[in-house]
């Protein structure tokens, strides 16, 4: 082997290793996208979805029309869990405090945990409910054959479009794997 | 490992081809390599083709006809990984093992042996994802894309085609490594990096992209395996994820992929366009920048799969525009074609045929592109057949066209035998109509409103239906024409002569037909122009 074979077969070994190490360095990349994701949504107050959200408490200027509000929710398949509201629907004006309460039972016979995320429609009324209270804030746990009830207590912000005159509030409950 | 073993001198000296299984199971030499490559994404494409027919064969008219939705959904996800993955990807990885040795005048690619590895881990993938149908619960059925939460609650053939994606992950991370290492370091003498063939160029780039995003589709599906197994919870909003975050890293590596399918047609397309047009390259230096700024600008328009989860206006308005703007890179390129064409003595065989094919039917899918990334349309396109008609377009009339091209066009040097010229033109004709009659109509559907990956649809989509599957199954017959026209002239096809088309300039030409097993075993001298043009060639050793 002459001495420029070798020293190209050693510039194409040094270049190997520099692309395996961009291999695993995008590899590792892409674990690191998921605290780069949180921050963001932490940032811009994309994830909000689980906390009480700020109520602004500027008087009403005008008295907007009452919307139609529906309350419904789902429950992941397989999963032991009842759960309804106690009223299907109502009426409410932007600006008014609203309570409804949802009765959850665990029917079957061991201690399960869940999880329920809201769901608005129109998607675009999301930003317009503040939860002041809501079950959804934190895991709950269930003993076997428990039902509960949670109340939710959430205001329409008076700044909704008039274009908007009906909102459905949809939990859907999950299992919270490895807790149950 | 056993490294740039080829670049020992004088080792390919002494022996010629190994003979029988041998040859192929230890296979080192980049064309054998190149050939299994070409063969195993042809069969592929054969397993892809014959999914794509059992869907269009349930679609032929509404309602359920031959298989329960399970099944259905299991073949349009199959039918995308294995075309995807199976098929364009390994069919443009094996051109590049069989062509840039050639092109640059390298003795073989860098790495021999990890070029076997990367081969031979490619069939037990394949096999991963056939046997998944057998499996209970059935193949993956969340679509090519696996999105969760559908894929964390999927049955084991979500596992195995978990597993198959890693194994084809570590497969094309390694070809492309190996194609990095041989275009950097194992150039002859006088050709430089602005003197390159645009394939090796369009290679090069891709090579690149594809081991900046395979490892992270190997990093998100391995997140789905853990939410799967090992009770984490990525992806599970009860658990604290998010299943959008599936989205954002899922297309991250997505959209890159796209280009990974794209760029190397580019680079086909530019060599034989000059060919049969005998004049050289239009705008030889604009098209290396435009491929490499397509390249970049691929990992700033993710989002744009994702206009429907409900991003903030702000951020759909950013890829909305970084999306568009990529069409100016894609823009160029389609006017040099089409400048080299201006005024050319031009001539239609058929690698030029499926150039132009090329050329005429990606711009109508790079135009519905245009149309797709437009927010506020979008939103009523998304995961509507006018989506499945956009990429078929870009894909089969694009990559699968330019495979088609590049195949007749380096066939004589590959085999030392003429393919027959006159099924050659019957392929593509035959191919070109019923490729328009397939997919023209979904632009139709989407716009109505058809729903992708659903067996059933509403009465009044059944006309463009019906359409769409006659064409589907005459284009698959199509392609055993070229089947045929393959095996009979690598038997019986007239012997080639080294130069089969007057006007082609690359190095490949300058060396005997077919080309020698152990070919630039001594690397030549070259002046070289745009392009890769030989100006003249002194030395260089074949064996």
């Amino acid at each position: 082997m002459t001495a420029h074979q070798q020293s190209r077969s050693r510039d194409n070994r040094v270049l190997l290793l520099k692309l395996g190490v961009l291999a695993c360095v995008m590899f590792v990349f892409t674990w690191g996208l998921i605290p780069v994701y949180d921050a963001l949504c932490r940032a811009t107050g994309l994830g909000k979805l689980l906390q009480p959200d700020a109520i602004s408490t500027s008087p009403a200027t005008t008295l907007a029309a009452p919307i139609v509000l529906t309350f419904d929710a789902t429950v992941q398949p397989g999963l032991p869990w009842q759960v309804r509201p106690l009223v299907s629907t109502l009426k409410a004006r932007p600006g008014e405090f609203v309570r409804v309460d949802y009765e959850i039972t665990n029917a079957s016979n061991r201690r399960v945990i869940g999880q329920a995320i809201p769901r608005y429609l129109p998607a675009a009324a999301a930003e317009y409910v503040k939860k002041l209270d809501c079950f959804c804030f934190a895991q709950q746990a269930f003993e076997p054959r428990q039902t509960k009830r949670f109340p939710v207590v959430f205001v329409v912000d008076k700044s909704v479009p008039a274009g908007i005159d009906s909102i459905t509030l949809a939990y859907t409950i999950f299992d919270v794997p490895g807790r149950s | 490992m056993a490294i740039a073993e080829t670049t020992h001198a004088g080792h390919g000296d002494h022996h010629g081809k190994p003979q029988g299984l041998a040859r192929w199971l230890y296979a080192t030499n980049h064309k054998d390599i190149g050939s299994l490559y070409l063969w195993f994404a042809f069969s592929m494409f054969i397993f892809g083709g014959v999914l794509a027919l059992c869907i269009r064969a349930e679609l032929f008219r509404p309602g359920l006809q031959f298989w329960q939705p399970e099944l259905f959904n299991q073949f349009t996800t199959l039918h995308g990984l294995i075309m995807v993955f199976g098929a364009i990807m390994p069919a443009f990885t094996g051109l590049a093992n069989w062509l840039l040795p050639l092109m640059i005048g390298a003795p073989d690619m860098a790495f021999a042996r990890m070029n076997n590895w990367s081969f031979w881990l490619l069939p037990p993938a394949a096999l991963l994802l056939l046997i998944s149908f057998a499996v209970p619960g059935g193949a993956a059925a969340a679509g090519w894309t696996m999105y969760a939460p559908l894929s964390t609650q999927m049955g084991m053939g979500m596992d195995l085609t978990i597993f198959a994606i890693h194994i084809m992950g570590v497969s094309s991370i390694m070809g492309s490594i190996n194609i990095i290492v041989t275009i950097l370091n194992l150039r002859a003498p006088g050709m430089g990096m602005m003197q390159m063939p645009m394939f090796a160029w369009a290679t090069l780039i891709t090579a690149y992209l594809i081991i900046a995003v395979m490892p992270v589709l190997a990093g998100v599906v391995t997140m789905v395996l853990t939410d799967r197994h090992f009770g984490t919870h990525f992806f599970n909003a009860a658990g604290g994820g998010d299943p959008v975050l599936y989205q954002h890293i899922f297309w991250f590596f997505g959209h890159p992929e796209v280009y990974i399918m794209a760029l190397p047609a580019f680079g086909i397309v530019s060599h034989i366009i000059p060919t049969f047009s005998r004049k050289p390259l239009f705008g030889y230096t604009s098209m290396v920048y435009a491929t490499s700024s397509i390249a970049i600008l691929s990992f700033m328009v993710w989002a744009h799969h994702m206009f429907t989860t409900g991003m903030p206006a702000t951020a759909q308005l950013f890829f909305m525009y970084a999306t568009m703007l990529i069409a100016v890179p894609t823009g160029v390129k389609v006017f040099n074609w089409i400048g080299t064409m201006w005024q050319g003595s031009l001539s239609f065989e058929t690698p030029m045929l499926f150039a132009v094919g090329f050329v005429c039917l990606f711009t109508v899918g790079g135009l519905s592109g245009v149309t797709l990334s437009i927010a506020a349309v979008d939103i009523q396109l998304q995961d509507t057949y006018y989506v499945v008609a956009h990429f078929h377009y870009v894909l089969v009339a694009g990559a699968l066209f330019s495979l088609f091209a590049a195949i007749y066009y380096w066939f004589p040097k590959m085999t030392g035998r003429m393919y027959h010229e006159k099924l050659g033109k019957l392929h593509f004709w035959w191919s070109m109509i019923w490729f328009n009659v397939t997919f023209f109509p979904m632009h139709f559907l989407g716009l109505a409103g058809m729903p992708r990956r659903i067996p059933d649809y509403n009465l009044q989509f059944a006309d463009f239906n019906a359409v769409a599957s006659v064409g589907a199954f005459c284009f698959g017959l199509g392609q055993l024409i070229f089947l045929y026209n393959m095996i009979s002239s690598i038997k019986h096809g007239q012997p080639a002569p080294q130069q089969p088309w007057e006007s082609a300039d690359t190095l490949e030409w300058q060396i005997p037909t077919p080309a020698p097993y152990h070919s630039f075993v001594e690397a030549p001298t070259l002046e070289v122009g745009e392009n890769g043009a030989i100006k003249s060639m002194h030395g260089g050793k074949h064996h």
